[in-house]
């Protein structure tokens, strides 16, 4: 009774997951070793060379730049701006639920919302450079092909940092309190006690933390897409961008396939990596 | 009398250190809603001022009509009715995300058949996926299954969550086994179990479940414009993002009108159940 009523129950997930799920793996997986433009039912093996033909590719790399360029302005940043907001919360008691869900409304703001609010914003003629003009600053946020990638990463430490800040508070809070009163007993100074006792027992927290801004930074493709179209002079460009242009623009299925599957293991090592290297158990 | 002042001072430096704390929290959240504020001041601008001021000279509606106007009035409008689409996808998807996900995982968690174990395993390993391998193919797939242009084409991937089976797992492993052999000898089936029983205990779990996928699907771009290329069916994430893209890039009025329309249901959304978002990211290994 109990078996039938059990297979029957999971019956719906495993038929979606065949389907939806399992089937495409599949096939992602077979055209990544063929040639073939979606419309012609040629579908020619070319065995590795797509994947070979990824590393060829000039945007693949320039891609691979700009996505580690994001990562170095991205991570950090958000990392230390979400940790100052959690330890701001931590120390306070009245209104600690207002500000939290304060930070964190930048988080629900859809990806086309709010890459037309800052594309207008920070454009050359845009209120901050107007008001920028008054100190007789202008900073040229998505036209100049330097700062470009970094001002997307700069509105993307806006979207994220309510929600690090949560991740990062729910670890502070399960911290002991007692931790804290011994080490002032012995005398430790409040940075001492940060960096001994704080960061130390936050390490699943930067772990999380650390992982999904890795994922993301080898994600993005809305904000580029609607705020640079990957300009100027490829200097936004991303792999999610390149793959969604060659599969379909391009309607190279099997290269992008092969790209998808690349960008994929790429991603996968870095956050073994980071996991290997940031990681330690916590007592 | 030393002693006094020490407590004295000590209470004065804990005073003065909260009052820069609550004015360093200020100051961020002023920038945190700062671009909020903005956009709805801006939608209610005439357009030349969208770039330059801050508040408007006048507050004008003539955006918002321009929107309601454009190309047709009434239901033939394409912005009134990718709400309409995004209601119809995000409603189907958040419905069968919880439909699917508590089914799953009162199975998993409470029910013994073989394979469940195996089945325990796979959707850890399927959270591990991540999301750009299935672009393609399943891409191919909508066109294989003639899905290209529907609501089924756009929904389909998003009807089950891997996610969501987890949160539901792990909260019915929690609640009474007698509950469950209660309902049992009144003779409910397994799936009025599911739905008397478990379902109305976890109305927490639920409410996060629901909103989360709501609030993806609704942002969702990507997946929608590659599988609708008709203006008709699209999601109002999707219509916008082209809109601002194409036709109306040098309307900056219509587009933070559009970005209203967007972002205001699910910042009532977020008001409504700000604790259940909160719980949601505390509870983490949640969905980027």
């Amino acid at each position: 009774m109990n078996k039938i009523a059990g297979i029957g129950l999971v019956a719906p997930y495993i038929i979606h997951t065949v389907i939806f799920w399992l089937y495409p793996f599949l096939w992602g997986l077979v055209i990544a070793f063929k040639r073939w433009n979606i419309i012609s039912p040629e579908k020619e093996f070319v065995g590795l060379s797509n994947f070979i033909g990824v590393f060829y590719d000039p945007l693949f790399w320039i891609s691979f730049k700009n996505s580690l360029y994001f990562m170095v302005v991205y991570v950090p940043l958000s990392i230390i701006s979400a940790l100052v907001v959690a330890l701001l919360l931590s120390r306070i008691k009245v209104l600690q639920s207002f500000f939290a869900t304060g930070y964190l409304m930048s988080y629900i703001s859809a990806g086309v919302a709010y890459s037309i609010i800052f594309r207008l914003l920070f454009s050359g003629d845009g209120l901050i450079n107007t008001w920028l003009s008054k100190i007789n600053i202008s900073i040229p946020w998505f036209s100049d092909p330097n700062i470009a990638m970094a001002s997307i990463a700069l509105i993307v430490v806006w979207k994220f940092l309510g929600y690090y800040s949560l991740i990062f508070l729910a670890g502070l809070q399960a911290i002991p309190k007692s931790l804290y009163e011994a080490a002032s007993i012995d005398g430790a100074s409040d940075w001492v006690q940060f960096f001994r006792i704080t960061v130390p027992l936050l390490n699943p927290s930067f772990t999380i933390v650390l992982v999904f801004a890795i994922m993301l930074s080898f994600n993005i493709f809305t904000e580029p897409y609607m705020i640079t179209g990957g300009g100027p002079l490829d200097s936004t460009q991303t792999f999610v961008m390149q793959i969604y242009h060659q599969t379909f623009t391009a309607l190279h299925a099997g290269y992008g396939s092969s790209f998808a599957i690349i960008i994929a293991a790429i991603s996968f090592i870095f956050v073994f990596v980071i996991k290997k290297t940031v990681e330690r158990d916590v007592i | 009398m030393i002693a006094i002042q020490e407590m004295k001072s000590k209470k004065r430096s804990r005073v003065i250190g909260l009052s820069i704390v609550y004015t360093l929290l200020v100051l961020g959240l002023i920038i945190m809603v700062f671009p909020y504020v903005w956009m709805i001041l801006a939608s209610f601008k005439i357009p030349s001022e969208i770039y330059n001021r801050f508040f408007p000279s006048r507050f004008t509606l003539q955006n918002y009509d321009l929107m309601f106007s454009a190309g047709e009035s009434g239901f033939n409008n394409p912005f009134i009715r990718s709400v309409f689409n995004s209601l119809i996808i995000s409603s189907i998807a958040t419905f069968s995300v919880v439909f699917i996900g508590s089914i799953t995982g009162y199975a998993l968690a409470r029910l013994r058949f073989r394979g469940r174990d195996f089945l325990n395993h796979f959707v850890l390993f399927q959270m591990l996926f991540p999301a750009i391998l299935f672009l393609i193919p399943r891409f191919l797939l909508m066109l294989e299954l003639g899905w290209i242009n529907t609501y089924q084409g756009m929904f389909s991937p998003f009807m089950v969550s891997a996610w969501a089976i987890f949160l539901y797992v792990q909260f019915y492993k929690t609640i009474p086994q007698e509950l469950i052999d209660a309902a049992r000898i009144d003779g409910c089936s397994e799936l009025r179990i599911v739905f008397s029983v478990m379902l109305p205990l976890s109305k927490s779990v639920t409410a996060i479940v629901a909103i989360f996928t709501f609030m993806s699907t609704w942002d969702e771009f990507m997946w929608y414009i590659i599988v609708t290329k008709d203006y008709d069916l699209m999601p109002l994430s999707a219509l916008l993002g082209l809109y601002t893209r194409g036709e109306y890039s040098s309307y900056p009025g219509i587009q933070t009108a559009g970005a209203v329309l967007l972002t205001v249901p699910i910042l009532i959304l977020f008001f409504f159940f700000r604790k259940s978002f909160s719980k949601g990211i505390a509870m983490s290994g949640i969905k980027g």
